[in-house]
């Protein structure tokens, strides 16, 4: 009986620390990007750690989402990837589509045929089925972009563009806050951290 | 109701289609999940006025569509018009918004059917006998789980005529209801906002003549970066003050320096069913001088409420399962003091402190309950429908009961033999503790009205309240404990006992009868003809408790009743309380004119206003139907104030009630001429046979209708 207690004691502080823990690591603007580790389309595992001294993008992604479809439709979101890995910055799609949402792919295969078909560019595609890194990182909408500076700190979370609509032809006339602030960055200028509002569908947590 | 509105509705649109080529609204276009159409409430438009369009949007079940500001995701929806030359639009007016919780996001969105409203102004110099087409091209994302973009083109026509505009009877109903859900846009509250930490705090001042409560409120920001949307608001409704408090948005550093969005409020911002969303826009750092309002409980009120609790409290000793405790229980008193005679009161005050305590529990139990209710946004209040049912058939029950039909907690008098026969100071406290509880099967139902009056009270109230009941039940043994003596006038246990329990079971009867009544004030007689129904169920449940229930039968048909009995019960309540908000009626015009007393409405004739212009009185017209919410929301804030009343009285103004609630040409018509084509109008016309008519706002106050007498020459009659 007192074995019983013990056990469930321990448990429920286990519990309390393991939250406590989770909540002091959600990620905030101009302070440090929270680490994580996430596995690729390929198997293989990422940290956000070993990139450090490196600029780093994320970019929430979900291909059945129409906001997404605007910007891989229009080669937009691919042409910013190519460019920018280019100029050796990590550029990684998160996907936190919860097992059997919109989103989520239940083979790597079918995985990675979907993203040579998009013409995919980015460093890697990651997929956090769990949601535990989007809801680190309260990641709200597809797409929702996030900027690390080579020090680690999250300068910029929000949204990709100033033309929140899923339409093509959009595109053309948007200001894309993204470049602007990741061409400030390779100029090797500080930029002002900055919070906008992420548009998109909502996450399939 | 639904259906007999919608079949009304076919009918009439076939109707409309062979009399005449215009209508009123487009050709319904649909994207795969939303049916979209332009609508009007007129049949034509007269050059140098303003009309009213909506956009419909019917979602297909499951699937919703977004506000002006979608929340975490989502896009809300966009009208480009494409209009005549000088036509202009104005911007959407959008309706109150849901909250759709898709953990960890939160969306404010629209399911099924909404309005989103445009004023349309037609230019001054248009040519009439032409038609001109309006056209839109709408934009929205409908969502379920997964969102489309969806979008169609619309276009209505619409004939130029000189002349004012005939409504459209069937889309001008369902406006008037669809506007009640538009944010009021000003009212007599007071509004201020403070931030400390990342909270920001709401204060909002009720308006004197606001008499009921805001329950549960949420406020939805109109602009991203101000609260958090996911994260729970906190509101609490107290003598005429509102607060609420919302996380600040996470990574905001300060306070924004305006806050502005609707607030919704579950009851209606001016009494129960009335408007639910309210527009504010107020700098933050404000504060309000937090004037509660005077409570409504009158000294007076209390005092009396206090007299009859403890009247009640010594009644709850004559209940037959208390009664035979009570000679034995005083015996016992007397023979413990005994030794000692001096003893024998102190006993007593010890019984006393038993009873209060118990009482006391009780009573901070209900309160804490209470308090837990304005949280979750019940209040409870005699206003509330819901709380009058169930007080109602808890009543009627337990004077079922009483007639025998069935017996409550057979078992619980026993525990009195078992605790009884402890001795010295804690024997007479257990005592008191003991009676109360073996007493609570009898005494409930007094509980009941008690408990009813003493939770519409303040704490302290409710508090005083129940003290005095315990007094009460603790003074017959005080007295007997002080006084033996007495004891031989004492009734004895017998038949009359009986007789005395099912005459206290018509005494309930009656209380169901009081509540009923009021219910019908509330939500007119189909609810009651409901709850009387749900009534006769109940009943039945109780006989089959009684019948099959009882000791007397085998274990498992005991079982299988208590059973049966409780199924039938909870649905029974379950039900009716579901089906509050189809049967409870806005009441009829016709009631609303016996209503507002103290003004004695005219009703209108276009002889009776003429004749009243010509000998230059004062006049006021309430154009009103009894099918839309903000006319009777209106009547029951404006015309029920007294200072309201006295004004009409005293500066000699005809009130004049149209009632446009069935199809009247010359309300119709008498509404064109003021340039309207719908419910409410309020028109002044001052003293003077030259006077111009006043048009008052659509939504009235006391203040508001005092002011406009006040600014258009207040001349009493008696002047001229």
């Amino acid at each position: 009986m007192h074995k019983r207690i013990i056990l469930f004691t321990l448990l429920v502080t286990g519990f309390i620390l393991h939250t406590s823990m989770f909540a002091s690591e959600k990620a905030q603007i101009n302070k440090a990007a929270p680490d994580f580790i996430l596995t690729d389309s390929h198997g293989k595992t990422h940290s956000l750690s070993q990139y450090k001294g490196k600029i780093v993008v994320l970019e929430w992604v979900n291909f059945g989402c129409p906001f997404v479809r605007k910007h891989y439709n229009g080669k937009n979101m691919q042409a910013l990837q190519q460019k920018y890995t280019s100029e050796d910055i990590v550029w990684l799609s998160i996907c936190s589509s919860a097992p059997g949402k919109q989103g989520y792919y239940r083979s790597n295969d079918e995985l990675n045929k979907k993203l040579a078909e998009e013409g995919h560019e980015a460093s890697a595609y990651l997929i956090d089925a769990s949601g535990d890194v989007g809801r680190m990182y309260d990641a709200k909408t597809t797409p929702h972009m996030y900027i690390i500076n080579k020090e680690g700190i999250l300068v910029y979370d929000g949204a990709i563009d100033d033309k929140p609509s899923a339409k093509l032809e959009d595109l053309k006339e948007a200001d894309n806050y993204v470049s602007n602030k990741l061409d400030i960055l390779i100029a090797g200028k500080e930029v002002d951290p900055e919070t906008t509002n992420p548009y998109g569908c909502g996450i399939k947590y | 109701m639904f259906i007999n509105l919608k079949n009304f509705f076919v009918f009439s649109a076939i109707f409309l289609i062979s009399v005449n080529l215009f209508a009123a609204e487009s050709e319904p276009q649909r994207s795969e999940n939303v049916e979209a159409q332009l609508v009007t409430d007129v049949m034509s438009i007269m050059p140098g006025t303003k009309i009213n369009m909506a956009l419909r949007l019917k979602m297909d079940r499951g699937w919703h569509t977004y506000w002006l500001n979608p929340g975490d995701s989502g896009l809300p929806t966009e009208i480009q018009w494409t209009l005549p030359d000088g036509f202009s639009s104005s911007e959407i007016n959008w309706p109150l918004p849901e909250k759709i919780d898709t953990p960890p996001l939160v969306t404010y969105g629209y399911h099924d059917e909404i309005y989103l409203f445009s004023t349309i102004a037609v230019p001054a110099d248009l040519k009439a006998g032409n038609t001109i087409t309006i056209a839109a091209r709408v934009d929205w994302l409908e969502c379920e789980e997964v969102c489309i973009p969806g979008g169609v083109d619309l276009k209505i026509d619409l004939p130029v005529k000189e002349n004012a505009p005939v409504p459209d009877e069937q889309w001008s109903k369902i406006f008037a209801d669809a506007r009640t859900k538009l944010p009021l846009e000003s009212s007599e509250w007071k509004f201020a906002v403070s931030a400390k930490d990342s909270t920001l705090q709401l204060q909002g001042v009720a308006p004197d003549w606001f008499d009921s409560t805001t329950g549960k409120v949420i406020f939805f920001p109109y602009e991203y970066g101000v609260i958090e949307y996911s994260k729970a608001q906190k509101s609490s409704f107290k003598d005429g003050v509102l607060k609420l408090e919302m996380p600040m948005a996470s990574g905001a550093e300060k306070a924004p320096q305006v806050i502005e969005g609707i607030l919704v409020s579950d009851k209606g911002w001016r009494g129960p069913n009335s408007e639910k969303a309210h527009y504010i826009n107020v700098k933050t750092g404000m504060q309000l001088d937090a004037m509660p309002k005077t409570n409504s409980s009158s000294v007076d009120g209390i005092l009396l409420a206090l007299v009859f609790s403890f009247l009640g409290g010594i009644i709850l000793n004559l209940m037959p399962c208390v009664l035979p405790v009570l000679s034995l229980k005083i015996l016992g008193f007397v023979q413990q003091a005994n030794e000692d005679k001096s003893q024998a009161w102190k006993h007593g005050a010890v019984f006393t402190l038993g009873v209060l305590i118990s009482f006391w529990v009780l009573a901070g139990s209900l309160l804490a309950l209470r308090a837990g209710g304005e949280q979750l946004g019940w209040g409870f209040q005699l206003q509330e429908p819901a709380f009058l049912i169930i007080l109602s058939a808890f009543l009627f029950l337990f004077g079922l009961s009483m007639f025998g039909v069935f017996e409550i907690g057979t078992s619980l008098t026993t525990i009195e033999g078992k605790t009884g026969r402890k001795s010295g100071w804690v024997g007479s406290f257990v005592s008191g503790v003991t009676a109360t509880v073996v007493a609570t099967p009898c005494t409930a139902p007094f509980m009941g009205s008690a408990l009813g009056y003493a939770l519409t009270q303040p704490a302290w109230a409710s508090m005083l309240i129940f003290t005095f009941l315990g007094l009460g039940m603790a003074f017959p043994y005080v007295l007997l404990a002080s006084m033996p003596s007495l004891l031989k006038f004492v009734p004895k246990p017998g038949r009359w006992m009986e007789s005395m329990k099912q005459f206290m079971g018509f005494l309930l009867v009656a209380t169901v009868l009081w509540l009923l009544w009021v219910l019908a004030q509330q939500a007119g007689a189909m609810m009651v003809i409901l709850v009387l129904a749900s009534l006769l169920i109940l009943s039945i449940a109780g006989w089959i408790y009684g019948r099959w229930g009882n000791l007397a039968m085998p274990a498992k048909t005991r079982m299988t009743s208590t059973i049966v009995a409780t199924v039938i019960t909870v649905l029974t309540l379950f039900f009716t309380l579901k089906s509050i908000d189809t049967f409870a009626a806005v009441p009829q015009s016709g009631e609303s004119i016996s209503k507002s007393e103290g003004i004695n409405w005219q009703p209108y004739s276009d002889q009776l206003v003429s004749e009243l212009r010509e000998s230059g009185q004062p006049l006021f017209i309430d154009f009103t139907a009894a099918w839309c919410l903000s006319c009777q929301v209106n009547e029951r804030v404006a015309f029920s104030s007294k200072d309201v009343q006295n004004k009409f009285t005293e500066l000699g103004i005809t009130p004049v009630k149209a009632d446009w609630t069935s199809r009247d040409e010359n309300i119709t018509r008498a509404l064109a001429s003021y340039g309207r084509n719908s419910v409410p109008l309020y028109v002044y016309y001052p003293a003077g046979k030259e006077s111009a008519p006043v048009l008052l706002p659509e939504l009235i106050t006391p203040g508001i209708v005092l002011e406009t007498f006040k600014k258009n020459g207040s001349k009493t009659i008696s002047v001229k």
